[in-house]
C-alpha cells in the first residue's frame, strides 16, 4: 500500500475510537459514511481500512459509547445501519480529545523545543 | 442483547457490511466504473469479509467459550462415530468407578467412620482375661467383678455394664418376644448421650423393686404412637409393671446388634429373687464399655484394671481364679473385630479392579490415539497450533470420563443399596452405609487422571512429530512409535497379571466353601423345623415348664407329617452356648480348677429327631425326669479327652448347673453320641456333655419337629398346635434346621461371590484389553501382513504370529501374576477353610482359563489378519 499512496498514512493506534466518535458530534451515520467522513476531511490522508472500522463500531457500541439503529437513508430509499452518540460517548469523546492534547504537546515539546520557545 | 443472542448478532453484523458493500458499489458506479470493475473495486474496498465478521464477533467476546463449545461439540461428534469404542470405555470406567466407590464407601462406613458418640476415642472395651484359655478373650464379667471394677478403677471416668436380653409383651393382642437390654445406670451417660424425652437412669433404679425402662425411639413411635406423656406412666412386660423413664433419640445405637434391641431396663431385674446373678461371681454375663477419663492412655486403663482383676483372682479363687488381667481396646476396634480382615482383602480385590480399569483404558486411548496420526497431522498441517490439538484430544478423554463417572456414580448407588440387601453377615456400622463423598472424589479423579494422562501421551507424541512424515505414512502405516507399543505392551501384561492375582483369590474362597459344604455337621438337617417360644419362669414352676413341653411334643408327634419332634438347647449353629464346669467324680481338682466344656440340655427323643448317632449306652428317655436319677450323656469327643481308654459309662459327673431343682447333683454317664459341629461348620467338634432338660430347666428349648415332607410347610399347623395349648406364647425364630445351616456357611459364601464377581469382571476386562491390542497391531500391520501374504505367507503363518504375540503377553502376564499371587494369598488365608493359600490346583485352574480366555481374545484379531485379502490390501494401501 505505501507504494500506492505514498501521501497516505494509516491511522495511530487507539485514535480511531477518538476520530470516529468525533466524527458521530455532526449527527448520526453509518459505517460507510463514518469512512468516508474520515477520508474525506483529512483529504484522503487517513486511509481507513474498513478491518478495522467496523469492529471499532462494535466495540464502541458494547462499551455503551454508542448506539446503533437500523434507518432508511434519505437520498437511497434503503435500510442503513444507523450510529448515534451516546450521552456517554460525548464524555469519553472529551477525555480522549484532551488526552489527545497532552499527547500531541508532549511529542511536540520533544520534537521541537526551538519552535517551543520563541 | 446478550451473549446468548450471538447469532443474530452475527447475521446482523453480516447484514451491515452487504448494505454498506452495496453502497461502496453504488458509489464507485456514479463515479463511473463499469457495473463489474465497481464490484470488485468495492470488494477490494472492504478487504476480507469473513475476518471483519469473526472480528467483530470477537468484540463481543464470548470467541473462547465458543472455541470450547465447540471442540466439545467435535470430541462428542468423534465419539458418537466411534461408539464401539466409547461405550466400550464409558461402561468399563463406570464398573471401575461404581464397584470401587461402592466397596470404598462400605469400608469406610465400618472401619472408619467414628462412633457416633461425644470423644469417641476415649470409649473403651475391657474383659476380664482367662488365662486358661489363651487365644480367647472372654466377652463377659460378672456384676459382682463388674461392680468392683466400678468402684475401684482410677482410670475411667465411668464404666457401664449391658447385657442383652428378652422380654414377653402384649403388643396388638399377641404375645411377643422383645429384643432388650438390661445396663448399668451410668449407661446413657458413659456413651454421653442423653435421652430425648424424660430422664436418665438413677443409680437407685439399679436397687431390686425399681422396673423402669428407656425405650428406643423407633419402638416409641411405632407401639406408642410418638406420645409424650408416655414419660412416668408403666408398661406391662414379663407380667410386671415397668416405669417409662424417657425415650432415646432417634439415632441412638447401642451396643450395634441384630436385632437391635427395643428398649433398655435397668439390670434390677437381676438383683431380685433368691440368689440373684447380681450376687454370683461365676455367673459371667455382662459386656462392659467404659470412657476413659481425659489424657489416659489404653495401656494405662489396662494395668489399673489388671490390678483389680489381679486382687480378685486372689480373693476369690473359686470363679476368678483364671482371671489374673485385664484386657482393654478401644471400642470402635472391638466393635469391628473380624470382619477387619474381610473388608481389607474386598479393599484390596476392588483396588485391583480400578488398576485393572485404568489399565484398560489407558490401553484403549493408547491406541485410539495412534490411530489417529493421520487426523492430527491433517489438523497440524492446516494451522491447528500443538495446544490446540492436544486440548482436542484431552477433551475427548474428559468426555469418556465424565461419562463413565457418570454411569459409576449411579452404579456405585445401586450396588450399595443391593449388597445392604444382599450381605448376610452381620458386620456391625454396616447399615449405615452410604454413597461416601470422599471416596466417590477420590474415585473419579483417579480415572480422571487415568484418562488425561493416557489420553495426552498419544496426543503429545503426535503433536511432535513432523506433519509431512505423519502424513506420507499416515495413510499406510499407521504410523507409532515403539515406545508406545512397549507401553501398550506392559499394559496388557499387568492387566493379565493382576486378572490372575483376583482370579486365584476367587478360586481359593470358592474352594474353601465347597470344602466347607462337604463338611458333615454330625446331624442330619434335612427336614427339620425349628422353633422357639417363650413360656414364662415367673409363671411356670420348672416342673410346669417341664411338663408343658412334655405336653406340646406330645400334641406335636401326632400332628400328621410330623415323625418325630423334641427340643433341646442349645441348637448347632444358632448363636447361643454355654460352658458350664464340671468334676468327675474319682478326680480331686480344686474348684477353680475344674474344666469346663459346652453343656446342651434336651428333652427325650432329641437325638433321634437330629439323627445324631447314639454310640454306646442309651439315649435320654421317660425314666430321666423329674424324679428320675440324674443322668448325663457324653459326646465322643467328651469321652475321648477326658476317658481316653476307658468305659465312660457308669461313670459319675458332677455338673456345677443348678436350677433351683438339682444343684449341682452327681449325675451318671448313661451314653455316648457322635460330636456334632454346635458352633459352625468350620468350627472344631468340641467335647460336649448333654443333661436331661427335666433335670437342667435353664431356658427355654428350641422345638424341633422332623417331618416327612417339606418341614417350611408345617410352620402354620405347629404354630397353631403350640397356641391351642397356651394362645399367650409368643412363637420366634420358626425356621428350617437347613436355613441354619446355610447361615453358618453365608460368610464364606458371600465373600467367595462378591470375589467371584471381581475376578470376572477382571477377566472380561484381560480379555478386552488383549482383544484390544492385538486388534490394533493387526491394524496397524495390515500392509505388512498384506506384503507377507502376497509373498507367500500362509493364513494359517498369519495367524500363528498373531496368536502367538498374544500368547506370549499372556505367559509374561501369568508368570508375574503367580509371583504375585503367591504373596497375596498369604493375606486371605485366615478365610480359608481346609485349603492351603497356595493351591497347586487353583493356581494350574486359574492359568488354565486365563489361557482359555486370551486364545478366544487372540484368534478373532489373528483371523481377521490371516483373511486379509492380500490384493485389495496392497490396492487400498
Amino acid at each position: 500500500m505505501g507504494k500506492q499512496a505514498p501521501q497516505r498514512a494509516a491511522i495511530l493506534q487507539g485514535t480511531l475510537d477518538m476520530l470516529i466518535l468525533r466524527t458521530l458530534l455532526y449527527g448520526p451515520a453509518h459505517g460507510h459514511q463514518i469512512g468516508k467522513q474520515i477520508q474525506r476531511t483529512t483529504n484522503d490522508f487517513l486511509q481507513m481500512q474498513h478491518g478495522s472500522l467496523y469492529p471499532a463500531l462494535h466495540r464502541l457500541e458494547r462499551r455503551g459509547w454508542v448506539t446503533s439503529k437500523w434507518e432508511t437513508a434519505p437520498d437511497r430509499n434503503r435500510e442503513f445501519k444507523y450510529y448515534r452518540l451516546t450521552e456517554k460517548g460525548r464524555k469519553q469523546l472529551t477525555v480522549e480529545e484532551s488526552q489527545w492534547k497532552q499527547m500531541s504537546e508532549a511529542v511536540a515539546r520533544v520534537m521541537w523545543p526551538a519552535a517551543e520557545e520563541s | 442483547m446478550r451473549w446468548w443472542q450471538i447469532g443474530k448478532r452475527d447475521a446482523e453484523a453480516e447484514r451491515e457490511l452487504r448494505s454498506d458493500l452495496e453502497l461502496e458499489e453504488e458509489e464507485q458506479r456514479e463515479n463511473g466504473l463499469s457495473p463489474e470493475d465497481a464490484h470488485y473495486a468495492a470488494r477490494r474496498a472492504f478487504g476480507n469479509t469473513v475476518l471483519i465478521r469473526e472480528q467483530i464477533h470477537e468484540v463481543w467476546g464470548w470467541a473462547q467459550f465458543e472455541c470450547l463449545f465447540r471442540d466439545l461439540r467435535y470430541a462428542l461428534r468423534r465419539l458418537l462415530r466411534s461408539p464401539g469404542f466409547s461405550i466400550a470405555t464409558i461402561v468399563i470406567l463406570a464398573i471401575g468407578i461404581g464397584a470401587t466407590t461402592a466397596i470404598f464407601s462400605l469400608v469406610s462406613a465400618v472401619l472408619l467412620r467414628p462412633l457416633p458418640f461425644p470423644e469417641p476415642d476415649r470409649l473403651v472395651w475391657a474383659s476380664q482375661q482367662d488365662h486358661s484359655l489363651p487365644g480367647i478373650a472372654p466377652e463377659s464379667l460378672s456384676y459382682p467383678d463388674y461392680f468392683d471394677w466400678r468402684a475401684q478403677n482410677h482410670t475411667l471416668e465411668g464404666i457401664a455394664s449391658y447385657t442383652g436380653g428378652a422380654v414377653t409383651m402384649k403388643l396388638k393382642g399377641e404375645s411377643q418376644r422383645l429384643d432388650v437390654e438390661a445396663i448399668s445406670a451410668n449407661f446413657f451417660d458413659v456413651l454421653g448421650i442423653a435421652p430425648l424425652l424424660g430422664r436418665d437412669f438413677r443409680w437407685d433404679d439399679e436397687k431390686p423393686g425399681n422396673h423402669v425402662v428407656m425405650l428406643s425411639y423407633s419402638f416409641w413411635q411405632s407401639q406408642f404412637g410418638s406420645a409424650k406423656d408416655i414419660i412416668g406412666r408403666p408398661i406391662r412386660m414379663n407380667d410386671h409393671d415397668y416405669i417409662v423413664a424417657g425415650v432415646m433419640p432417634k439415632e441412638f445405637q447401642f451396643p450395634v446388634r441384630n436385632p437391635a434391641p427395643v428398649l433398655w431396663m435397668s439390670l434390677a431385674d437381676d438383683a431380685e429373687g433368691k440368689s440373684p446373678p447380681s450376687q454370683q461371681r461365676g455367673f459371667d454375663v455382662l459386656r462392659v464399655v467404659g470412657r476413659l477419663r481425659p489424657g489416659v492412655t489404653i495401656a494405662q486403663a489396662k494395668a489399673d484394671l489388671s490390678v483389680i482383676a489381679a486382687n480378685l483372682a486372689r480373693q476369690y479363687p473359686d470363679s476368678n481364679k483364671h482371671y489374673t488381667s485385664a484386657l482393654v481396646e478401644p471400642e470402635l476396634t472391638h466393635m469391628i473385630g473380624d470382619t477387619r480382615p474381610v473388608l481389607r482383602v474386598l479393599f484390596g480385590a476392588v483396588s485391583l479392579v480400578l488398576l485393572l480399569v485404568c489399565a484398560n483404558v489407558a490401553g484403549l486411548l493408547l491406541a485410539r490415539g495412534s490411530r489417529r496420526s493421520a487426523e492430527m497431522a491433517v489438523r497440524a498441517a492446516i494451522g491447528a497450533s500443538r495446544a490446540a490439538i492436544i486440548r482436542q484430544l484431552l477433551l475427548e478423554s474428559l468426555v469418556l470420563s465424565v461419562c463413565g463417572g457418570l454411569a459409576g456414580i449411579a452404579l456405585a448407588y445401586g450396588l450399595i443399596r443391593g449388597m445392604l440387601k444382599l450381605m448376610p453377615l452381620e458386620i456391625p456400622r454396616m447399615q449405615g452405609a452410604s454413597l461416601d463423598g470422599g471416596v466417590l472424589v477420590f474415585v473419579l479423579v483417579t480415572s480422571l487422571v487415568t484418562g488425561l494422562i493416557f489420553g495426552a501421551f498419544p496426543a503429545w507424541r503426535l503433536s511432535r512429530a513432523a506433519p509431512a512424515r505423519a502424513l506420507g505414512e499416515g495413510s499406510r502405516t499407521v504410523s507409532s512409535s515403539k515406545g508406545q507399543l512397549r507401553l501398550h505392551n506392559i499394559l496388557v501384561v499387568a492387566q493379565t497379571a493382576v486378572c490372575m492375582v483376583l482370579l486365584v483369590g476367587s478360586g481359593l474362597l470358592i474352594r474353601s466353601f465347597l470344602r466347607i459344604l462337604d463338611v458333615d455337621p454330625g446331624f442330619d438337617a434335612k427336614h427339620v423345623l425349628t422353633s422357639r417360644l417363650v413360656v414364662s419362669f415367673n409363671q411356670m414352676k420348672h416342673d410346669q415348664h417341664y411338663l408343658f413341653y412334655q405336653q406340646l411334643l406330645a400334641r406335636i408327634s401326632g400332628l400328621p407329617g410330623v415323625k418325630s419332634a423334641s427340643a433341646g438347647w442349645p441348637l448347632p449353629m444358632s448363636d447361643g452356648f454355654a460352658t458350664i464346669s464340671f468334676n468327675i467324680v474319682g478326680r480331686s481338682i480344686a474348684v477353680g480348677d475344674e474344666p469346663n466344656e459346652l453343656m446342651g440340655v434336651v428333652m427325650p427323643g432329641y437325638f433321634k429327631t437330629m439323627r445324631i448317632p447314639l454310640i454306646a449306652g442309651r439315649a435320654f428317655g421317660e425314666e430321666d425326669g423329674l424324679k428320675g436319677p440324674p443322668a448325663i450323656i457324653i459326646n465322643q469327643a467328651f469321652a475321648k479327652k477326658y476317658f481316653p481308654g476307658e468305659n465312660p459309662i457308669g461313670r459319675h459327673i458332677q455338673t456345677r448347673l443348678g436350677d433351683g431343682v438339682f444343684e449341682e447333683s452327681v449325675r451318671e454317664v448313661v451314653g455316648v453320641v457322635g460330636n456334632i459341629k454346635s458352633m459352625g461348620l468350620t468350627a472344631n467338634a468340641d467335647p460336649q456333655y448333654y443333661l436331661p432338660y427335666a433335670q437342667a430347666v435353664v431356658t427355654n428349648p428350641y422345638v424341633v419337629i422332623r417331618t416327612n415332607g417339606d418341614p417350611a410347610a408345617m410352620q402354620g399347623a405347629i404354630r397353631s398346635s403350640i397356641h391351642a395349648l397356651d394362645p399367650n406364647v409368643p412363637i420366634y425364630q420358626v425356621e428350617t434346621m437347613e436355613n441354619y445351616l446355610s447361615k453358618s456357611a453365608a460368610q464364606p459364601r458371600f465373600q467367595a461371590f462378591l470375589l467371584t464377581c471381581f475376578a470376572g469382571i477382571a477377566l472380561v476386562l484381560a480379555a478386552i484389553g488383549l482383544y484390544g491390542l492385538l486388534s490394533y497391531v493387526v491394524a496397524q500391520r495390515t500392509f505388512e501382513i498384506g506384503l507377507r501374504m502376497a509373498l507367500g505367507a500362509k493364513r494359517s503363518d498369519v495367524l500363528g504370529m498373531i496368536v502367538r504375540r498374544g500368547f506370549v503377553l499372556t505367559l509374561a502376564g501369568l508368570g508375574a501374576g503367580m509371583a504375585i499371587s503367591a504373596v497375596l494369598t498369604q493375606f486371605i488365608s485366615g478365610m480359608l477353610f481346609h485349603v492351603r493359600p497356595i493351591d497347586p490346583l487353583t493356581f494350574a485352574g486359574t492359568a488354565a482359563l486365563l489361557l482359555l480366555v486370551s486364545a478366544a481374545a487372540s484368534i478373532v484379531p489373528g483371523c481377521r489378519a490371516a483373511y486379509l485379502d492380500p490384493m485389495k490390501t496392497l490396492h487400498e494401501q
